[in-house]
């Protein structure tokens, strides 16, 4: 299994410890935790005292709370299962629960958006341990009550409490709240409707790098890689995919639909993208392609058919144009407006034609003077151009000879149609390596 | 579009290794390991060829469940273990891990018993051959080494491929063979049914069910992988079939032809390759059984601490450090030493130990086949592959065929 790098759990333990909003850290809820797997099987009673059933599984809302509320109980009634009214829990001990009424009006339970059950779907499923980044499984929910509800409040990991499932009788029921994650340090991804989205979940994943999210990822089993990664902002979420091996994001792919995957794909690098698309089958890379607006669609299409080994495999197709005549400022507004992308660190020049120019950095043009021309900033060394069908090894000839951080690409009228930065070059050379030892043989 | 030419990878990367071996294949070889051989050779030896269909129906079974098993890793993406913790929650999860674990000890002891087998061929104690095995294997696996060794190992386990060719020199009964592939009979004794339930325990080895599975989520195969994975587990599952077939014949054309019924030691099963090879028969026996040992002892004890990993949550592997997967290394010592050391119990029958401990494994087969059938037809899990009717049926009646012998084995047990 793949570990993340030390530094990065540091920097999240750092920011998470001593977070004082953690529910569990507080006595009173610590006092009153009520163990999940312990309270499954246990009777429920009416007002009076009777045994009107016994609990089968607990329902929780998510919502925008950070400690889901139980919504309702499924309580085994004389050999069928009915749904109660978590509003009716009076009482709520390690070993039973007392509702506040008696009356039961046999509901058969149907899920509804946003529900999970307890343990039918959480317990013993998977989970993501957002503070210490990696995937466990649950041994044990807590619930408490606070805020004038029962709440999930704690998650419990450990392998002793897992054990201690296995004992009958009380044991089995005794909280170990020293091993408990707060349900805000988690992020649970299963329901059978969907996803369990919660905002405390949404936050806490936000916080981490996209290359520590992708390890993350390539843990999880198939469906709760795609809950993970559809609970992320999409922008986000193209990072982790940037981030992630290529193998893993194919079988991710796959698990998402195409309209999903076409969202995610538009949000990466237009040349990061193309090289996934280029390792998918046709069918499939046709009907994500075909949910994608029909410019992006076009401008991927077009990108794939180019050779890998070639210029065009391996280049952006984000340039920010401006014509010579343009003025400084209006250069500085197109990059302002494009931040977000890679390929922000200047413009590039055309002529009236289109035909190119020159490559202005970004810094050059801050020390200008905004009502100035773009032409009067043009001066040598003009930039180095290849065209697509530049084989890769001449491109990294350029980029030595020049010591340039990136080179631009051409097409055969001399119009400027990408760029190749330094790290699509990294990228492409340590794929070819990889190739050709994995082939057996080695390229000196 | 020259570049969709350019195999990609990861396909040339799995299209290399499986040309070489696969998991199915690996899971196939470390079948034909000593407990198998000497199990077929049993049966060859005191039956003839009257119950080669019991290694039909095993085989069948074999390629059915391994292919199952491949199929719920892929989808999943989790080992059989947690996926039953999941699924029938902790004291389930707990159950059948305790379940592989008896069995992979079982057969993990059946594989010391093996190399001690074949060290007293040449003269050499067992109390010399075990100990030092379990610290090559340790070794080997621990320190990283083992990919390399794996391949040696399984070079050696090729050497039962001679029973293919034996078999053919011994002039066996063709006619008699076919028939008794196709025709069910067997004596009702205890013996019988003891071989029989051996067979199967052998041949469908809980340890392989849960290894297909656990390689599929450790490689994270995908669904685009499945193909060639399901091929390389048919291939795999045939090729003990075929081992197996040979064995069983050759076994049941020397042996049993000059009346040799009852096989109580090594050099007496590794007559069955003398039509072949001589006087060199106990040699190329030995060499065979020491690779298929190795090979099969090499996985057995770190896929074992896969599933316990698989059990509490926590997936670990060789690159963890003992800190950071203690129960990983703990369980992988523990399966080590405890079927060392049960072979090192003076006076213990090896050939006893290597037929019972796959009695063993055909019994504990039974909650852990009937989990997998349980996972299958899950449609939560599974979904577009959940399991139709016609698959079902299938795989219960396998499991049915399974819980017969046992039930037969209890019977005589008990009542005899």
């Amino acid at each position: 299994m793949k570990r993340p790098p030390v530094a990065s759990i540091n920097t999240v333990a750092k920011r998470l410890v001593g977070r004082s909003d953690l529910l569990i850290s507080r006595k009173s809820v610590r006092d009153s935790l009520v163990s999940l797997a312990g309270l499954i099987g246990r009777p429920v009673f009416g007002p009076d005292g009777r045994e009107i059933g016994r609990l089968v599984d607990v329902v929780v809302r998510h919502g925008e709370e950070t400690y889901p509320p139980v919504s309702g109980l499924i309580v085994k009634i004389a050999n069928s299962k009915s749904f109660i009214n978590g509003a009716r829990i009076s009482v709520l001990t390690p070993s039973s629960i007392t509702l506040s009424s008696a009356k039961i009006n046999l509901e058969t339970f149907s899920r509804r958006p946003g529900e999970s059950l307890l343990d039918a779907d959480v317990l013993d499923h998977q989970i993501v341990d957002v503070d210490g980044l990696r995937v466990v499984r649950t041994s044990d929910l807590y619930l408490a009550p606070f805020n004038k509800e029962i709440r999930v409040v704690g998650v419990d990991i450990s392998f002793m409490s897992f054990l201690r499932r296995l004992f009958p009788g009380s044991i089995s029921r005794r909280p170990t709240p020293e091993h408990v994650l707060d349900w805000a340090s988690v992020a649970s991804l299963t329901d059978s409707t969907g996803v369990v989205r919660t905002s405390a979940t949404r936050s806490a994943l936000s916080q981490l790098r996209p290359a520590d999210l992708a390890d993350l990822i390539e843990d999880l089993a198939g469906r709760e890689q795609g809950a993970l990664i559809e609970m992320l902002d999409p922008a986000l979420a193209a990072d982790v995919l940037e981030e992630m091996e290529d193998d893993e994001l194919e079988g991710l792919l796959r698990g998402l639909t195409a309209e999903s995957s076409a969202k995610l794909l538009s949000h990466m690098e237009p040349d990061e993208s193309a090289e996934v698309l280029r390792d998918l089958e046709e069918e499939h890379r046709e009907s994500i392609l075909g949910a994608m607006e029909v410019g992006t669609a076009k401008q991927l299409r077009e990108l794939v058919s180019f050779d890998e080994e070639l210029a065009g495999g391996i280049m952006t197709t984000h340039i920010l144009i401006v014509k010579s005549t343009d003025t400084v400022a209006t250069a500085l507004q197109l990059l302002v407006e494009n931040r977000e992308r890679e390929s922000s660190d200047g413009v590039v020049v055309v002529d009236s034609k289109g035909k190119l120019l020159d490559h202005i950095q970004t810094v050059e043009l801050i020390g200008a003077v905004p009502s100035s021309r773009v032409s009067e900033l043009m001066a040598k060394p003009f930039p180095v151009a290849v065209t697509i069908q530049t084989p890769i090894n001449e491109v990294v000839e350029e980029f030595s000879n020049n010591r340039g951080s990136s080179i631009i690409v051409i097409d055969e009228k001399n119009k400027p149609i990408g760029r190749i930065l330094a790290d699509d070059l990294v990228d492409a050379l340590s794929q070819n390596r990889n190739r050709f030892t994995q082939g057996g043989v080695t390229r000196s | 579009m020259s570049n969709l030419t350019i195999p990609s990878g990861r396909k040339l990367r799995i299209a290399a290794f499986l040309a070489v071996m696969g998991p199915g294949v690996i899971a196939g070889l470390s079948d034909d390991d000593p407990a198998g051989i000497t199990t077929y050779s049993q049966l060859g030896a005191k039956y003839g060829y009257r119950m080669l269909w019991v290694l039909v129906v095993s085989t069948f079974a074999l390629i059915v469940f391994q292919d199952l098993g491949a199929r719920i890793g892929v989808v999943t993406r989790q080992g059989l273990i947690g996926l039953v913790r999941q699924k029938y929650g902790a004291r389930a999860g707990s159950f059948s891990a305790v379940a592989l674990i008896l069995a992979n000890v079982g057969t993990m002891t059946a594989e010391f018993a093996g190399v001690a087998a074949a060290g007293q061929l040449f003269g050499i104690s067992r109390y010399v051959t075990v100990p030092l095995t379990g610290f090559l294997i340790s070794a080997l696996v621990l320190r990283g080494t083992f990919k390399k060794a794996e391949r040696v190992f399984f070079v050696l386990s090729a050497v039962f491929i001679s029973y293919v060719i034996a078999g053919f020199m011994a002039h066996p009964h063709w006619g008699a063979a076919v028939h008794g592939m196709v025709v069910p009979s067997m004596p009702f004794t205890r013996d019988a049914v003891n071989i029989a339930t051996a067979t199967l325990g052998t041949t469908l080895a809980p340890w392989g069910l849960a290894f297909i599975q656990s390689y599929a989520v450790d490689k994270r195969l995908t669904r685009a992988d499945l193909k060639l994975l399901r091929a390389d587990v048919w291939v795999g599952s045939a090729l003990t079939g075929i081992i197996g077939f040979f064995v069983i014949v050759t076994c049941a054309a020397t042996l049993n032809h000059e009346h040799i019924t009852n096989i109580t030691d090594a050099s007496q099963a590794a007559r069955a390759l003398q039509p072949l090879a001589g006087t060199l028969a106990k040699d190329i026996f030995a060499i065979g059984i020491i690779g298929a040992a190795l090979l099969a002892a090499s996985i057995l004890p770190l896929s074992t601490a896969y599933s316990v990993g698989d059990l509490t949550g926590s997936p670990a592997a060789l690159d963890d450090k003992f800190e950071e997967a203690p129960l990983f290394y703990l369980t992988f010592a523990a399966i080590t030493v405890v079927a060392g050391g049960l072979i090192m119990i003076p006076g213990v029958s090896l050939i006893w130990i290597l037929i019972s401990s796959q009695v063993l494994n055909a019994i504990l087969l039974l909650p852990l086949l009937a989990y997998m059938f349980g996972i299958a037809r899950d449609k939560k899990l599974m979904g577009e592959f959940v399991a139709g009717r016609r698959s079902l049926t299938l795989y219960g009646l396998i499991i049915a065929i399974v819980a017969i012998c046992v039930l037969a084995q209890f019977w005589f047990i008990f009542n005899l």
